[in-house]
């Protein structure tokens, strides 16, 4: 058995280097007995096959709305008010419910958060693999065929074939990741979704779990959007990287340039809050405030409330998407006033 | 495995004892001994110190004890006062199958009913539709089952005349039957329970087998087959008439007792399926591509299922109390009518016996429950 195959269905498989996701001016409301909540405005990221992109923000910015929504898997007081999401060129968001469950997990498969809620209590890991498979892969395998292919997958993910016998409970929390990753490739997908990959785990196996991400990805060559809160997990494992603020896209570049330097106040004070082992000793400046609640999204620049560097325009008109060169953009009307370097500042002075 | 059952047998027997003590302590708090209530004050007091020394009532509290649990662990439940000189034993072994065949069926067909439609009630949560079968539920659930049982009686028998009033069989018919009653009873129960025996081989036997094309077909065979063997032994049964008359007479008791026990089942198979459907594991399902209808049958209601079977031990609580309501009502002459009676007409050895019997088979529900907890939840499965 070969892990390569052609693909049934219409998309096809998409060349490396060529474009593979295209995801522009996404828009999503929730519906919700209070009133319409904005959760995602006017998304727009492109990303080639092979290639990875890594989703960052806080938590409620709108990053697993997005996720779900690749998936067409959004909740269902969810309501997409424009945008596309081209996958190869076909516009996912045109698709039927029945053509697009047949794009699930053989196009698109998700790594959910480590969490044991991610398997089926009462059905062996293996035999769940199985249902991927039988949905999914082009030929009818046997049981013997599925059996072989799953004991392929544990390989390559580090996990001993004979486990796939096993409960979910049976496994601990890094083993339980590992195979929802082995999930994950069964169906060779061209794009993986790890949704909080590592959320739920130790650092210690949160490490070897990115590094068994980076290392299928190399082997076998997909795409991988890593939607994550942890701004270390984006720098270890991403070529591109997305800064969400408020269900938009604030920052969007290299992950090394936005490392290096961060343009958007907000993709700046988020930096400044993490630690670096690397860099040079300074204080931490905390981000101060929460997000917005998006029922009613603050005018002008989301982000204003809380800037340091707000003026009275932030707060009147919303600024659009500037490219600083190099596919570095910027939504911010004073990028210019964001020092280069890290802030030190407490946060008393802010 | 077997540790576990073998562990659960033992503090069921173990709360059968406590259970029989409490049955005796309860008597003993009653007011009098047995030979002052029943015996005729004019007999000689010389004559009636012999009978309570024949009746062991001179042996006092404990010795009384003693004597009334190595009865019963021998099998003896002593005489019943009312149908003297017939043994206790003999009376209940007539009723049992009575009972036991109204509650197997309406059981059967409650729990079936209630899953089914709680099943989908869940899924199509928010429709007009699932909001009014919810609220005729919680009417049903709520209802004074007595006055609901009066008013199918009424509407069914009464107006209608689709069913026979009351009785569990029509008297006439059955002057020159060459079967007894409870024969035919005992015959009409092993058949079923046969058949949900044959049932669960199969679907077992099924579940085992690698390929799922395999799987379909052992299981519609499987299902044929038994269906076929049930139809085919009452068609050449003898039996058949006189089946079809109890059938004929049980038809509205098991209805009015399946379709109170069925709002429950379907209140709590809606909750627990809600609940499951918001489950991390459902998203997983849908996001492989699993088409809905799996997605509900294999994901969700299977482990839905779970607090069924937990609400079955509740249920059993209700079966033997509505039993003997239900029983009252519909002068169906089982356990409960038994109880009732026995209490009423100071028949204190059947009293103790029926109730005795009522919790050995309360007791012997929870460890089959417990046995099918096993199968179902392999979480259980690795602790015991």
């Amino acid at each position: 058995m070969t892990t390569t195959r052609e693909k049934a269905g219409e998309t096809g498989r998409v060349k490396p280097g060529e474009s593979l996701i295209e995801v522009n001016h996404l828009t999503m409301d929730y519906k919700t007995k209070e009133g319409r909540v904005s959760a995602v405005s006017d998304v727009t990221f492109h990303l080639k096959a092979g290639d990875s992109l890594g989703l960052v923000g806080e938590s409620g910015c709108g990053k697993t709305s997005v996720a779900l929504t690749l998936l067409r898997l959004q909740a269902s007081n969810a309501e997409i008010t424009g945008g596309e999401i081209l996958l190869g060129g076909v516009n996912l968001l045109d698709l039927s419910e029945e053509e697009m469950r047949l794009h699930r997990w053989s196009d698109i498969s998700m790594v959910f958060q480590g969490a044991m809620n991610a398997w089926n209590p009462v059905y062996r890991i293996g035999e769940q693999i199985r249902e991927a498979l039988d949905l999914h892969w082009p030929v009818k395998l046997t049981h013997e065929q599925s059996r072989e292919r799953i004991a392929e997958l544990f390989e390559l993910v580090g996990l001993p074939p004979e486990a796939m016998d096993r409960y979910p409970h049976e496994f601990s929390g890094g083993m339980r990741q590992r195979a929802t990753i082995a999930m994950a490739l069964s169906c060779n997908p061209q794009l993986i979704i790890a949704d909080e990959p590592t959320t739920a785990l130790d650092v210690i196996v949160q490490d070897q779990i990115l590094k068994e991400l980076k290392k299928v990805q190399a082997e076998l060559g997909m795409s991988i959007i890593y939607i994550s809160h942890d701004i270390a997990v984006i720098a270890e494992v991403t070529d591109h990287m997305g800064v969400m603020y408020a269900g938009k896209i604030v920052e969007y570049g290299g992950t090394d340039e936005i490392f290096a330097t961060p343009r958007h106040p907000y993709a700046w004070l988020l930096l400044s809050s993490t630690p670096s082992i690397t860099g040079p000793r300074r204080k931490l400046a905390p981000l101060v405030g929460e997000p917005p609640n998006l029922m009613k999204p603050p005018s002008g620049c989301r982000f204003h409330p809380r800037c340091p560097f707000a003026t009275d325009q932030c707060a009147a008109e919303e600024p659009a998407m500037e490219d600083l060169g190099g596919g570095h953009l910027v939504a911010c009307w004073n990028h210019e006033k964001v020092p280069v370097g890290l802030s030190e500042t407490p946060k008393e002075d802010l | 495995m077997l540790g576990y059952i073998s562990k659960r047998v033992a503090q069921m027997a173990l709360l059968f004892v406590v259970f029989l003590t409490l049955l005796f302590l309860l008597l003993q708090a009653q007011p009098g001994d047995f030979a002052s209530q029943f015996l005729d004050p004019r007999i000689p007091a010389a004559n009636q110190e012999l009978i309570r020394q024949r009746l062991g009532l001179d042996q006092g509290m404990w010795g009384q004890y003693w004597t009334y649990i190595t009865n019963f662990f021998t099998g003896d439940l002593g005489t019943s006062f009312m149908r003297y000189p017939k043994t206790v034993w003999a009376v209940i072994v007539e009723r049992i199958p009575r009972t036991m065949f109204l509650f197997t069926m309406a059981t059967m067909l409650s729990y079936w009913m209630g899953f089914l439609s709680g099943k989908m009630l869940a899924w199509r949560r928010g429709g007009k539709l699932e909001y009014g079968i919810t609220l005729g539920g919680v009417f049903l659930y709520t209802v004074f089952y007595p006055w609901f049982a009066l008013m199918m009686i009424w509407l069914w028998a009464a107006t209608l005349e689709i069913v026979p009033i009351n009785q569990f069989l029509t008297p006439d018919f059955w002057l020159d039957s060459p079967f007894s009653a409870t024969s035919v009873f005992t015959a009409m129960i092993w058949s079923s329970v046969l058949v949900v025996g044959g049932l669960l081989v199969v679907q077992t036997v099924a579940g085992r087998m690698k390929e799922y094309r395999t799987q379909v077909l052992l299981r519609r065979t499987g299902r044929v087959l038994v269906f076929g063997i049930f139809v085919w032994y009452w068609a050449s049964s003898s039996m058949r008439p006189f089946a079809a008359d109890i059938t004929h007479h049980a038809v509205l008791p098991v209805v009015t007792l399946a379709f109170i026990a069925f709002a429950g089942v379907m209140l709590i198979t809606r909750g627990s399926m809600l609940e499951t459907l918001r489950e991390d594991y459902i998203l997983t399902a849908r996001a492989k591509g699993v088409p809905d209808r799996i997605i509900r049958d294999k994901h969700a209601a299977r482990n839905a299922l779970l607090p069924v079977v937990t609400s079955f031990i509740l249920g059993l609580a209700f079966i033997i109390g509505g039993g003997l309501v239900t029983e009252t009502v519909f002068s169906w002459p089982g356990m409960g009518e038994l109880l009732l009676t026995a209490v009423t007409s100071n028949d204190i050895p059947t009293a103790i016996g029926t109730l005795a019997l009522i919790g050995a088979l309360a007791l012997i529900a929870h460890i089959v429950v417990d046995i099918v907890y096993l199968f179902l939840d392999p979480r259980i499965r690795v602790q015991g």
